[in-house]
């Protein structure tokens, strides 16, 4: 428990550092002993665990935060098992369906249902209702959610349901529909600063401000990784200095190493060493739409207002496409190569121009 | 026709000239042949409607006037009249058993005018026709007055020459005829209505039968039915005509000598001398002649190779393969060649079964075949192969020794390959004594193989041939040479009557890819089909001859990337198939079927992906590199919707990728194709990253485990998680940290211990010893290329793995008293309280007493008993044995530390300590 960000992590709504309102709406929330069924979604890094743990623990009391580890088997109807980690306390269990890949329909059916039809056994002392915390929904296939729509409804009276994603688009309107959304946005710069000025406080050591607008900017406004890398900075060099280098993951920076070499030149052979640069990058668990996500972001930087939009344009044609398929690598490599025509199209247009 | 029309005009002045005699009966019956002949005409038809089912109508008069061709022919050349009837009745002998007695007589009957021969010449070509049954017979009879009575009639019509055998009949009904005629009718017909109705009835049912008749008959005789020169010449067989021509051209013309061999002649003389290595053995056993066989066999093998390969053997001593052969020439162990089988390899239709039939029979071997069609499982297939190399049979005439020959082998089960390698190997395990291995023999079942075995495959490199491919003699098929098959096609469609040209058959064995049961399947069935005449169009249009074979991916990549030759197209012979091959739409319809029948379209694709980026392909707008990632990701997508959906309908698009790459990245060059393993190893590495995660993901405490999940490890956590643990150190003993020091030390460790990392000692292929971090997740954050991270030196990490495991003990033993801190209690309490037994003192306590109470009398040194000291031990008083004991007690119990002499280790002095009494 010795990183910062476990250790200075807030356990209560009250002590939450940033989007106090909403803290205090959760609050309201759950005063009255009951909630609906949620369904919390914002970027990673934002605080989306930090704050349900925090209504969970506003909810049952410290008890929540005696977690263990439970190893489920599941059978499936073929006869399959599905081995799958959930995380329980006496109250809530959470639960990533999407570790067990395809079969998530199967855990949904089977875990949740047998976790939602048993009652609380001491309903007069404690609260008539489980949670059950499902993680990364967005990754659920439309299998798994459809068989989520009716368990929610069913089982109201035992159980809640929190959901937890990055992002809504990939859930299926009938269960946003079911759920009270809460958008945890990122915080601001300044919240990160703030947030990180505090912690040194805490720890006993000086941070600057420059470094602390630095650290907050390099990591995105995502507060794990601001932490992270803050106390990266520790044990790189203490006394901190104002211009002292911010550690920085190296996928990022391979990405935007790859993103230069498109822009540097355009030919089937650049191409192919892009593809190994791809290939590298996904093989380190790097999802693909964060790749495409990274891999536009750089790019635009170098392009044109005009050219801009159409990458743009492509761009989300392309990561449309990456979503439908199932080999990220040609999808990515399709956008990596429309990207070259069209930017060498543009770049000999404006040679063109500029010698007549 | 034209000459057949003199021809027949000839015959009719003929006929018009001898019928003089018959005169009278012609005036006759002139009139009634005009409607009988109509009559015939309808019944014609009538029978056209059977006819349809075998053929087309018009085929049966075609064939006889074919015939009459001939035989008129026959006649003009020939100045003998004997001979040329004598060729006919020759001719006859095939056709149905019954007749040639009839035609003997009518023949003879016939003679006198020798003009008139060529009408009897017809009579006797259609008359197998006739049912041999009793109408029939009755027919014959009628005909000698018919003679003349039949060349009317041919007269009228003009064209039909067998309009004859309905004068036969009309003759015989004008005699049962002209009785009702005088009895009733008017006149106003010729014949009465009833007869001309039993005549029809009559008429009906003979054609009926003769129909019936000829339909069977043309099954068997329209194929061979100029095949007379071609019967001679097969007299190996004594098939009869229809036996054989129910046969497959592939089998009629297969080689049945050494020296009809199409396959290549390296080939066939290789195995040749493999097989005459067995001589030896075999023959040798069989006269008992070779009681020293190693003296014997000089010759004899010299007696072999000259025959045939001697000379050629210094020829293609330049090639690789010789000195495969040579060394398994030389060898003989155990008077066997050294290789015991024999495996010849190569795709379909080469001929690798005719090749091991032939030349098993051309070294005198009886062969033994066994074939895919048999039962191969273990068992079975043991017992096969001890009865073919073992046995010989005993009621037949061939004292010929056995020769297995195991056709198809490439799907045996392996089971089936281990035992025939079993039975390979058995001998080699008795193989020391020569001598008394005959004796050995009778007296074991199981016996060394004597017998040569060749084992034919078409997939050299099947999982389950890999053992046998180490111990076989192995012979690669080439392809057939084109010109050879092309020569043995024109040889057969001569003796078949099939027009063609070399173009043609060389375009057809380049359609079969030189698969000579392929092409002549194609030959017949086009026969079958009616066409006398092939040409290369014709070849270009049937869809027969082509193989439902796939050729390896290699191969079709190949075919993608690869424009093809022009000068291939040349040698196919026409000009517009050049222009044709070349053109878009027949490389469309190439690359497609090639694609359609590979099937694996996953691994296409994959290799496509793979190397086309690598194609020598003028692009500089990167157009075509655009348009074929459309197309993969469209087959991608394609794909996905395929397996998810389970529509498996859309599988037929998917091969349209390949053609599309054709048609971008097709190069006259050769293209350079490495096999597609990119995608593989990708998800090879991408598992075990995600491996490496889950492992340190799932020993990470709960309380963290929340937190975290997979993704946020590999994007944020890991990297800057790394650079965390790794502070920096002063290099000295961690007793000398300072407090600061310290606790950062604290904190380092339990971060590792919190995010489940340690480090773990392993030693370099080099000898050195690192310290690795574990799980290995270094690996899944660390890219190639970029600048290294700091890094712990070997100093620290073995200190902080010393820290980390002390803490690690401590955490375990607080763990244990945390969970059963009542037990702790108890002991101290047992510690303060006023009997505190424990289990060790009990275990010492049983021990004394066992030791001491037990009464054992005392001996000196010299083993003599001593009296004086009997009271010491009291066993039987209570109050002493309580004594004892407490005074044991005392002596062991009360301290902390105890000891048994002579337990044998030396930690005998024992003491409980914690831990954190240690640290």
């Amino acid at each position: 428990m010795s990183l910062w960000v476990d250790k200075y992590r807030p356990t209560s709504l009250g002590k939450l550092d940033y989007h106090k309102t909403q803290a205090t709406q959760l609050k309201n929330l759950v005063q009255c002993g009951d909630f609906p069924h949620l369904l919390v979604y914002g970027p990673s890094g934002a605080g989306k665990k930090t704050r349900i743990m925090c209504l969970l623990r506003e909810l049952y009391g410290a008890g929540v935060e005696k977690l263990r580890i439970e190893h489920q088997t599941i059978v499936a109807p073929s006869k399959k098992k599905i081995e799958i980690n959930t995380i329980a306390s006496n109250y809530h269990l959470e639960v990533n369906p999407s570790d067990a890949g395809n079969q998530d329909r199967v855990v949904i059916q089977e875990l949740i249902k047998t976790v939602a039809q048993s009652q609380q056994i001491q309903s007069s002392t404690q609260r008539e209702f489980k949670v059950v915390l499902l993680t990364e929904v967005d990754r659920l296939t439309k299998d798994a959610q459809h068989a989520l729509r009716r368990t929610m409804e069913k089982y109201m009276s035992t159980c809640r349901l929190i959901l937890c994603s990055t992002s809504t688009s990939k859930v299926i309107g009938p269960i946003r529909s079911r759920c009270l959304a809460i958008r945890v946005p990122l915080p601001s710069t300044e919240e990160v600063c703030n947030v990180l000025t505090s912690i040194c406080k805490k720890e006993g050591l000086l941070l600057p401000p420059e470094l602390a607008k630095n650290i907050s900017e390099k990591s995105g406004r995502n507060l794990r990784k601001a932490l992270l890398m803050c106390e990266a900075c520790r044990v790189q060099q203490y006394p901190f200095s104002a211009d002292q280098d911010v550690p920085e993951t190296d996928w990022e920076v391979y990405l935007r190493e790859t993103a230069n070499a498109i822009v540097s030149q355009q030919s089937p052979q650049r191409l192919l060493e892009v593809r190994a640069r791809l290939y590298e990058l996904l093989t380190h668990c790097i999802p693909p739409d964060i790749i495409m996500k990274g891999l536009v972001t750089e790019l635009l930087s170098n392009c044109d207002g005009q050219l801009k939009t159409e990458v743009a344009q492509m761009a989300a044609y392309y990561e449309h496409r990456l979503q439908l398929g199932n080999k990220a690598i040609y999808h990515l490599e399709a956008f990596t190569a429309k990207f070259m025509a069209i930017y060498k199209k543009f770049m000999e247009d404006g040679l063109d121009a500029m010698m007549f | 026709m034209d000459e057949y029309d003199e021809l027949f005009e000839t015959e009719d002045d003929f006929d018009d000239q001898f019928a003089d005699e018959l005169e009278a009966m012609a005036e006759i019956e002139e009139e009634s042949s005009k409607p009988e002949k109509r009559q015939k005409q309808n019944q014609g038809d009538d029978i056209s409607d059977i006819e349809h089912l075998l053929d087309n109508p018009l085929t049966t008069p075609k064939a006889k006037r074919q015939k009459h061709d001939a035989g008129v022919s026959k006649r003009l050349f020939n100045t003998v009249q004997t001979q040329d009837s004598k060729a006919p009745s020759e001719k006859d002998d095939i056709t149905p058993p019954s007749s040639p007695e009839q035609f003997e007589l009518s023949r003879k009957i016939r003679s006198t005018p020798s003009v008139l021969d060529i009408s009897g010449f017809a009579s006797i070509l259609d008359s197998p026709r006739r049912p041999p049954a009793a109408p029939a017979s009755l027919h014959v009879l009628k005909r000698p007055p018919i003679e003349g009575e039949y060349i009317s009639v041919t007269d009228s019509s003009g064209s039909r020459v067998y309009l004859k055998q309905t004068e036969d009949t009309g003759t015989k009904v004008v005699d049962t005829r002209l009785v009702p005629d005088y009895q009733g009718s008017l006149g106003l017909l010729a014949v009465p209505i009833s007869a001309l109705r039993d005549q029809e009835l009559e008429r009906r049912h003979l054609q009926v039968v003769e129909e019936s008749q000829r339909l069977s008959d043309l099954l068997a005789s329209s194929v061979n039915e100029v095949l007379v020169e071609e019967e001679e010449e097969e007299d190996g067989d004594p098939d009869d005509a229809e036996g054989r021509t129910s046969r497959l051209w592939v089998d009629r013309f297969s080689p049945r000598q050494y020296t009809q061999l199409l396959s290549d002649d390296f080939t066939n003389r290789c195995l040749l001398k493999w097989l005459k290595l067995w001589d030896t053995v075999v023959f040798g056993r069989e006269r008992k002649i070779r009681p020293v066989r190693s003296e014997k066999q000089a010759p004899n093998e010299n007696s072999f190779k000259p025959n045939q390969p001697n000379q050629n053997q210094i020829r293609f001593k330049t090639k690789i393969e010789m000195t495969e052969e040579i060394l398994e020439a030389e060898l003989d162990h155990h008077k066997r060649p050294k290789f015991k089988v024999a495996l010849l390899s190569g795709p379909p239709g080469l001929g690798k079964t005719t090749l091991a039939h032939v030349i098993a029979k051309h070294a005198g071997y009886n062969v033994v075949e066994i074939n895919a069609s048999d039962d191969r499982s273990a068992e079975v297939f043991q017992k096969r192969i001890d009865t073919a190399t073992q046995m010989k049979s005993v009621l037949g005439s061939n004292e010929k020794p056995n020769c297995l020959i195991i056709d198809e082998i490439d799907g045996a089960p392996s089971a089936a390959i281990n035992i025939l390698l079993a039975t390979l190997n058995r001998k080699d395990g008795h193989g020391g004594d020569a001598g008394a291995e005959t004796v050995k023999k009778k007296k074991k079942k199981e016996t060394i193989l004597l017998r040569p075995i060749i084992c034919i495959c078409n997939d050299l490199y099947a999982p389950a041939l890999r053992p046998l491919r180490q111990q076989a003699f192995l012979l690669v098929f080439p392809q057939t040479q084109p010109s050879r098959l092309a020569q043995r096609l024109s040889e057969i469609s001569l003796k078949q009557g099939i027009k063609t040209d070399t173009g043609t058959l060389l375009s057809l064995c380049e359609k079969t890819d030189n698969d000579i049961r392929s092409c002549i399947n194609t030959l017949q069935f086009l026969h079958g089909r009616g066409h006398k005449r092939v040409d290369t169009k014709t070849i270009q249009c049937v869809s027969v001859g082509q193989k439902d074979q796939n050729k390896g991916l290699f191969h079709l990549w190949q075919g993608i990337f690869q424009l093809p030759r022009p000068k291939r197209k040349r040698i196919g012979e026409g000009f517009d198939e050049a222009s044709s091959s070349g053109g878009g739409a027949q490389r469309f319809q190439h690359i497609l079927n090639l694609a359609y029948s590979s099937g694996e379209y996953e691994k296409v694709s994959q290799g496509l992906y793979d190397n086309y980026l690598s194609m020598r392909v003028r692009d500089p707008n990167m157009q075509c590199v655009c348009e074929a990632l459309e197309w993969l990701s469209f087959s991608d997508r394609l794909n996905q919707v395929i397996l998810h959906g389970q529509n498996f309908t859309l599988m037929r698009y998917l091969p349209f990728l390949s053609v599309t790459f054709h048609f971008l990245f097709a190069n006259t060059h050769v293209p350079r194709i490495s096999y597609p393993h990119s995608q593989h190893e990708a998800s090879t590495r991408l598992l075990s990253n995600k491996n490496a995660l889950s492992t340190m993901l799932a020993e990470v405490p709960p309380c963290i485990r929340t937190r975290i999940s997979q993704l946020s490890l590999s994007l944020d956590i890991l990297t800057l998680l790394l650079d965390i643990i790794c502070p920096k150190l002063r290099p000295v003993n961690p007793q000398l940290f300072s407090s600061r020091e310290k606790e950062q030390m604290h904190e380092l460790i339990n971060t590792m211990l919190a995010y489940n990392l340690s480090y773990r000692q392993d030693r370099t292929p080099e000898g050195q010893y690192t310290y690795m971090l574990e799980p290995r997740v270094e690996e899944v954050v660390r890219f190639p290329g970029l600048p290294p991270r700091r890094q712990l030196t070997y100093q620290a990490k073995q200190t902080i793995s010393r820290e980390m495991e002390q803490e690690k003990m401590r955490r375990a033993e607080q763990l244990i008293l945390q969970r059963n801190p009542v037990v702790h209690k108890a002991v101290e309490k047992k510690m303060a309280g006023p009997n505190p037994i424990r289990n060790h003192q009990q275990r010492l306590e049983n021990i004394v007493k066992q030791t001491t109470v037990e009464i054992r009398p005392e001996v000196d040194f010299f083993g003599r008993v001593l009296a004086p000291k009997p009271q010491r031990p009291r066993p039987t008083s209570d109050t002493g044995e309580k004594c004892a004991s407490v005074c044991m007690g005392k002596a062991v119990g009360d301290s902390d530390v105890w000891f048994r002499f002579n337990e044998g280790m030396s930690n005998a002095v024992r003491r409980n300590v914690y831990i954190r009494e240690l640290l």
